[in-house]
């Protein structure tokens, strides 16, 4: 297994140096620049050349490229043009929105979606197997923006029971009992994506419960319970592994919306806002850790196929 | 027993909820800001939420009071000769900077130097500077090559203005923004912290020291009641309303106009119109395309447009809009009616005759256009209607805001782009005055005007230009203003001494909570 790893991790380098250049090119290529940015409207193109030159911006793309690559392996990502940050930390700070945001989500996914999808499943063509996939249906079908914005009215502004929006770090001050802030945006993730698993994990263990292996502990005569659970759900969890790996990596880096709408200074807002201010060094180095995280997630993947099913190998 | 350890982290989530009664520190104003801004660098930097947050930090030499009238805030009195070409001006004492410096002469003679060479607004002056010296520690003369009338309305103006910064600041910084541990003012916060999307942070400064006198708009004392500002970025304005009517935030900014009504009735909060109107401008291309010089082309674009029913579809509420012509608004100094006939006539028919005798002969108009700032886009799309039906071949364009900025900066990219503009205490700060700014408007006439006008000193003679130059604009149309929009925010009944109004941005010295 460790072999397996460290090969996937070496063939990671020409991915990640494709992923840079396509970027770095990509973000160049839209026009504007940060220093129009900065500058704001009163600037007068001349201006403007004048601190693009500053900011190095006059070189060319061949040049700017090249530096940017020699600093990265050298674990320098560069200064971001707006925060005046370097961009590793620019990034930290929204990792750990992001990172805790992701985990509190597929928290609520694995106490609510699991076992729905499983009973689910086990009373398939029941009124509860009806109504739990017309509920995954609806939660699928509702806009996350609509859905966070109802939150907010109802448990925020009506009830007064959690904040509306923003997240202090763990590190100020409330520690722990700043993840009260993550509550309702994590809810609003969780519901299309909880959805998707529900139908994920029923589809899955119908798929699996109609196999030999399943019917021959049915004739066993083990408890319908340990067939449901050992037999049927842990096969049917190689399936949803990947997703709950991609699902996961999603949540990271995609969850623009919910961010936008919780004013939660996350990965995927920052990417966003980054492109609007054309901060070239945040966001090369958003997308490029980005796509090491991704990598990452897909290795654990397949590690963990390996460890639910011993007939996979790695190699 | 299972279901009871599955529902343990939900039980520990509610029991954090119960620590969100102790909320924030009563001493905090929490302010909804639509984003985050550029710099805090006033010397360089427009943006009106930049100023809205560093002008706690940092101070010029002049500001303004509620009249809109210069007055001393680092100064303290100034006299002027040499027929207006000697301005000698005397700084308070005792005034600290945050890191603990006094500040003397020698800071401002930097700070107004680096703002001459390297700021937005430094130019204007400073194409008349000679030298800036000080004179011992607490006098600082400023030589001009010709009297310069603005120059007081110039120094107090901080949006992009001369922020007095240390000298070991000022002297080491070039056109780049300074960065943010170089944010040391003298003004009654000092800067604490920039947590990227999270908030910007100021501190009150315990060693500040006032100015005296009663407090008047931005002039007068100044105390720092609240503890802590902090400046939040939320982009959603359902959140930014939301949040308000929850307490998580005292005060929010740019709220649309068709929740006034609603606001306006609500107990739980209190809405704030900005005194100072904001205007949309469309400008011309004097460069390049078929609008270059062609005056009367352009002013058959400026006959077919009627501002009323744009100015209903992208602002809403009458009382948020005023289709005013003249480029500052009622009831201030400069304020005058020359030219504003031809505002908003709405006269397709005559347009179309105009067009006809101006030559125009159904040729592509590029018209650009940003999403970026809706009321820009809802205009233009109620102008390109209005202008097809008088015969306009309207090539309307849409970018991002960094997009169009760049491509205005290219003669052969527009004949015409929406953008808008703060309002400014003095014309000369607008930018159509300014020659290089995208529309290159420059002709004779406007140089000759200019140049008369900058060079007087006597209010009544500058207004009676300015009124000529209002008029020459309406004339040769390098811009077409769209109305007066009155932007508003929304604050917690809980804040006192905010006022009915904000003058330009909004400021928390002298409030509390």
């Amino acid at each position: 297994m460790l072999v397996y790893a460290l090969n996937r991790t070496l063939t990671l380098v020409p991915t990640l140096l494709a992923a840079s250049f396509l970027v770095f090119m990509f973000i160049h290529l839209i026009p504007g620049d940060p220093a129009s940015i900065l500058l704001g409207d009163a600037a007068t193109p001349e201006e403007v050349a004048e601190l693009s030159r500053e900011l190095g911006l006059d070189e060319p793309l061949w040049t700017q490229y090249a530096l940017w690559l020699a600093n990265v392996l050298q674990g320098d990502l560069g200064t971001s043009v707006f925060f005046r940050e370097p961009v590793l930390s620019v990034i930290a700070s929204g990792a750990e929105t992001s990172i805790l945001l992701a985990t509190m989500t597929m928290l609520w996914i694995v106490l609510f979606g699991v076992p729905i999808g499983i009973v689910s499943a086990i009373r398939q063509g029941s009124w509860v197997d009806q109504a739990t996939s017309g509920g995954a249906m609806l939660f699928a079908s509702v806009p996350t923006f609509w859905l966070g914005l109802y939150l907010i009215l109802i448990f925020s502004v009506g009830l007064g029971w959690f904040p509306s929006s923003g997240f202090p770090s763990l590190a100020d001050e409330g520690g722990a009992s700043n993840l009260r802030y993550l509550v309702l945006p994590s809810l609003t993730l969780a519901a299309p994506n909880a959805a998707l698993i529900i139908r994920l994990i029923r589809a899955s263990m119908l798929d699996v419960s109609r196999e030999d292996h399943v019917r021959t502990a049915r004739a066993k005569g083990l408890h319908p319970a340990r067939v449901a659970i050992k037999h049927i759900f842990r096969n049917a969890l190689i399936a949803v592994s990947a997703a709950f790996g991609f699902t996961f990596a999603a949540l990271v880096s995609e969850a623009v919306v919910t961010e936008t709408v919780f004013s939660l200074p996350g990965i995927g807002r920052l990417v966003v806002q980054s492109i609007l201010r054309r901060d070239y060094p945040v966001i090369q180095g958003v997308i490029l850790i980005i796509v090491v995280f991704y990598m990452v997630i897909n290795l654990l993947v397949d590690l963990a196929y390996a460890s639910l099913d011993p007939r996979v190998s790695l190699k | 027993m299972k279901i009871r350890i599955w529902l343990r982290p939900v039980i520990v989530l509610c029991a954090f909820t119960m620590l969100a009664g102790a909320a924030f520190a009563s001493g905090t104003l929490r302010y909804a800001t639509v984003g985050e801004p550029p710099s805090l660098d006033q010397h360089v930097v427009t943006s009106d939420l930049s100023t809205t947050i560093a002008h706690h930090i940092f101070e010029g030499l002049y500001t303004f009071d509620a009249s809109n009238s210069p007055v001393g805030l680092l100064a303290a009195g100034e006299s002027v000769s040499d027929g207006g070409k000697a301005i000698t001006i005397t700084l308070r004492e005792g005034v600290k900077f945050h890191d603990g410096q006094n500040m003397t002469s020698a800071d401002v003679v930097a700070s107004l130097n680096r703002w001459g060479e390297f700021g937005s607004r430094g130019g204007l002056l400073f194409a008349n500077v000679e030298s800036v010296a000080a004179a011992g520690d607490h006098e600082v003369t400023i030589r001009l090559s010709q009297p310069f009338g603005p120059w007081k309305n110039l120094l107090a103006f901080i949006n992009g203005g001369p922020a007095i910064y240390p000298a070991s600041v000022a002297e080491g910084a070039g056109k780049e923004p300074i960065a943010p541990e170089n944010y040391i003012g003298t003004g009654p916060y000092r800067f604490g912290e920039w947590e990227p999307n999270r908030h910007v942070e100021l501190v009150r400064f315990e060693d500040y020291v006032s100015p005296d006198g009663e407090a008047d708009g931005y002039g007068g004392a100044r105390v720092a009641e609240l503890d802590t500002l902090q400046f939040i970025p939320v982009p959603d304005v359902g959140t930014r309303v939301a949040g308000l009517k929850a307490g998580d935030y005292d005060y929010a900014e740019s709220i649309p106009g068709d929740l006034y009504a609603d606001l306006e009735a609500d107990p739980s909060v209190v809405t704030i119109l900005n005194g100072g109107p904001i205007f949309g401008l469309v400008f011309t291309n004097s460069k390049d395309g078929p609008l270059r010089e062609n005056f009367g082309l352009r002013r058959a674009i400026q006959t077919a447009l009627d501002k009323v029913p744009a100015l209903h579809v992208a602002i809403g509420p009458e009382g948020l809009w005023r289709a005013n012509g003249s480029f500052l608004p009622e009831g201030n100094v400069w304020f005058t009616n020359a030219g504003a006939e031809h505002f908003s006539m709405g006269d397709v028919n005559a347009a179309r005759a105009m067009a006809e005798e101006a030559g125009y002969s159904g040729e592509p108009i590029k018209f650009m256009v940003s999403t970026n700032y809706p009321f820009h886009y809802d205009t233009a799309i109620v102008y390109t209607r209005q202008l097809a039906q008088a015969g306009f071949n309207i090539d309307l364009q849409v970018y991002d805001w960094a997009t169009l900025i760049e491509k205005r900066a290219q003669p052969d990219q527009w004949d015409m782009f929406f953008t808008h503009h703060g309002f400014v205490p003095d014309p000369i700060l607008i930018s159509v005055m300014n020659d290089n700014y995208p529309g290159w408007w420059a002709t004779e006439e406007k140089s000759a005007l200019k140049a008369k006008f900058t060079a007087n000193s006597d209010p009544a003679a500058r207004q009676a230009i300015w009124t000529e130059i209002q008029a020459l604009i309406y004339q040769q149309v390098p811009t077409m203003k769209t109305g007066d929009v009155y932007t508003y925010n929304i604050a917690s009944p809980d804040l006192v001494g905010l006022g009915e109004a904000t003058l330009i941005w909004p400021h928390f010295w002298n409030v509390s909570k």
